[in-house]
């Protein structure tokens, strides 16, 4: 016999032994994450949904002038001093000529009467593509209004400032769902174990009396506490799960889920979600046994 | 084995349970260590075990000051000494065999070994039905032989017995003792209160006896029994 299968096997007596506040708080666990986990699910799918509205995501600076050579080169080393680009565009004001005079295509009769140098010049910059370009742009922005000869700048403003802002209220209730989940796991967790131990005051008194060591009569508690951690996040993770299928069916055909197709969480971050519940859990076991068990 | 020094034991406030005890007892000795009630028998063996700390003087075990093992490491020195509690100190929900198993599971013993050995011990004591009663269900009688299976199941170098026989009828109390015996021969180093004159007058063994927490040096008991009684009289 080991420590560890000794330390299981009165792991299994405890749980089977306290079995009811042992439910309680797998419920508390489980739905902690649950509630956590939607909304990191939600600034997830945000998040994705950025990535893919940034990736036709650029920048339009008119200019007042064509620039010459050496003022492109001083343009182009300024923004990209700024931050990474994907892609810098001159645009000469008949190269927008040309260029509108194309999407016309059979209107751009309209046109005849007009100067070919009516259009300002411009400069289209592609930031580089990552998951807070939208949060990015409007710094950029902002920076290239300040640039010399810059006339305006131009950009889907008003619905990446509106997304952003749905982005920013999903992160903070993460943050907030995040806080509560510590302290659910830890303390609900720490609560359960403390009330095992009182329980078995006796029997720990016994062991320490017969010569077990503190990691013989600590162990099954961190373990408890891991599996009250491991269970109720899966537990939490499978209700997610289904939730979200569920979603997906409610509103399938919806003209949203079309335009955005929504994804799960990756197996990665199921599986780091877990570990860290699991975690929290052995750490409130573990500052539960310190208060109560002092040897 | 077991050195006690100048040992004095006092509570708060002023409580004196032992006073300036010293005596040896060598490796494979069977000592009685008797006295009426609240000679301070128990709270000898509490210090032997450490279970409380002498207030003065010195207890070693196998040459080691015991008061020096740090909190930590006293598991090494428990799992030296078996103790047999007057109280038992049985976990009542647990069956006869799990609370027996409890010294032997805290040092990974295989359970093939744990299993056979509780067996055996069941059956010198005459408790080889009760393997798998709750202990609760048990008479005190019964309850005081699962104690002593209990301290003596893994070997321990060292038994310390409060008033093993106290609730046990003769019969019984020399299945208790031929077990003492045997752990005797096996170079066990046993310790054991009694007020009980019956189970050490017919014995060679040495008496320790302790009057009001102190050591009484007056001449041993005979080693007959009439005269044993007598001179116990006498104590009391």
């Amino acid at each position: 016999m080991s420590l560890l299968s000794a330390a299981l096997r009165h792991t299994g007596r405890n749980m089977a032994n306290t079995w009811k506040s042992q439910l309680t708080t797998l419920f508390t666990v489980s739905l902690s994450i649950l509630i956590f986990s939607f909304f990191y699910l939600a600034y997830f799918n945000g998040l994705l949904i950025g990535q893919e509205l940034g990736d036709d995501l650029r920048l339009i600076v008119y200019l007042d002038e064509d620039p010459s050579p050496p003022l492109e080169e001083e343009y182009r080393r300024k923004i990209e001093k700024f931050d990474q680009v994907e892609s810098i565009t001159f645009v000469s004001r008949q190269q927008a000529f040309a260029s509108f005079s194309r999407q016309l295509g059979d209107d751009r009769d309209i046109l005849l009467d007009l100067p070919p140098d009516f259009l300002p010049p411009s400069i289209q910059v592609s930031p580089i593509k990552s998951l807070d370009s939208l949060s990015r742009i409007k710094r950029f922005s902002d920076y290239l209004q300040t640039l010399p000869g810059v006339l305006r700048v131009q950009y889907g403003k008003e619905w990446i400032e509106r997304f952003y802002s749905v982005i920013q209220l999903i992160k903070i209730v993460v943050i907030l769902s995040g806080c509560l989940l510590i302290m659910t796991t830890t303390f609900m967790v720490a609560h359960t174990i403390r009330l095992t131990l009182l329980s078995r005051q006796k029997e720990l008194e016994l062991l320490r009396l017969v010569g077990a060591t503190n990691n013989y009569i600590r162990m099954p508690f961190l373990l408890e506490g891991g599996f009250q951690g491991l269970l109720g996040s899966g537990l939490g993770m499978g209700a997610l799960y289904l939730l979200y299928r569920w979603l997906l069916l409610r509103f399938s055909g919806s003209t949203l889920f079309e335009l955005f197709p929504c994804s799960f969480l990756p197996p990665a971050t199921i599986a780091l979600l877990m570990m860290v519940a699991t975690l929290l859990c052995a750490l409130g076991s573990f500052s539960s046994t310190r208060k109560t068990l002092r040897f | 084995m077991v050195d006690l020094i100048k040992v004095t034991k006092t509570y708060q406030p002023d409580v004196t349970a032992l006073s300036e005890i010293t005596f040896s007892v060598n490796r494979g000795e069977k000592v009685f260590l008797t006295g009426r009630s609240g000679a301070g028998k128990t709270t000898l063996l509490k210090l032997i075990s450490r279970i409380e700390p002498p207030t003065k003087g010195l207890v070693e075990i196998a040459g080691m000051d015991i008061a020096r093992i740090p909190r930590g490491k006293l598991y090494t020195l428990r799992r030296k000494i078996g103790m047999a509690y007057q109280d038992f100190k049985l976990l009542p929900e647990r069956s006869v065999a799990a609370n027996i198993a409890i010294s032997m599971e805290i040092v990974y013993r295989k359970n093939s070994f744990i299993q056979k050995r509780t067996r055996e011990l069941l059956e010198q004591l005459g408790l080889q039905s009760k393997l798998n009663t709750p202990a609760a269900e048990l008479s005190r009688g019964e309850q005081q032989r699962v104690a002593i299976a209990r301290a003596v199941a893994n070997y321990p170098e060292i038994i310390l017995a409060d008033e093993p026989t106290g609730n046990l009828d003769a019969e019984t109390t020399q299945r208790v003792m031929g077990l003492f015996k045997e752990l005797q021969r096996r170079d066990t180093t046993l310790i054991i209160a009694t007020h009980d004159p019956s189970i050490y007058q017919e014995q060679r063994d040495r008496v320790i006896r302790l009057q009001h927490g102190l050591q009484d040096t007056s001449p041993p008991v005979p080693a007959r029994p009439s005269e044993a009684v007598a001179q116990v009289d006498t104590v009391l």
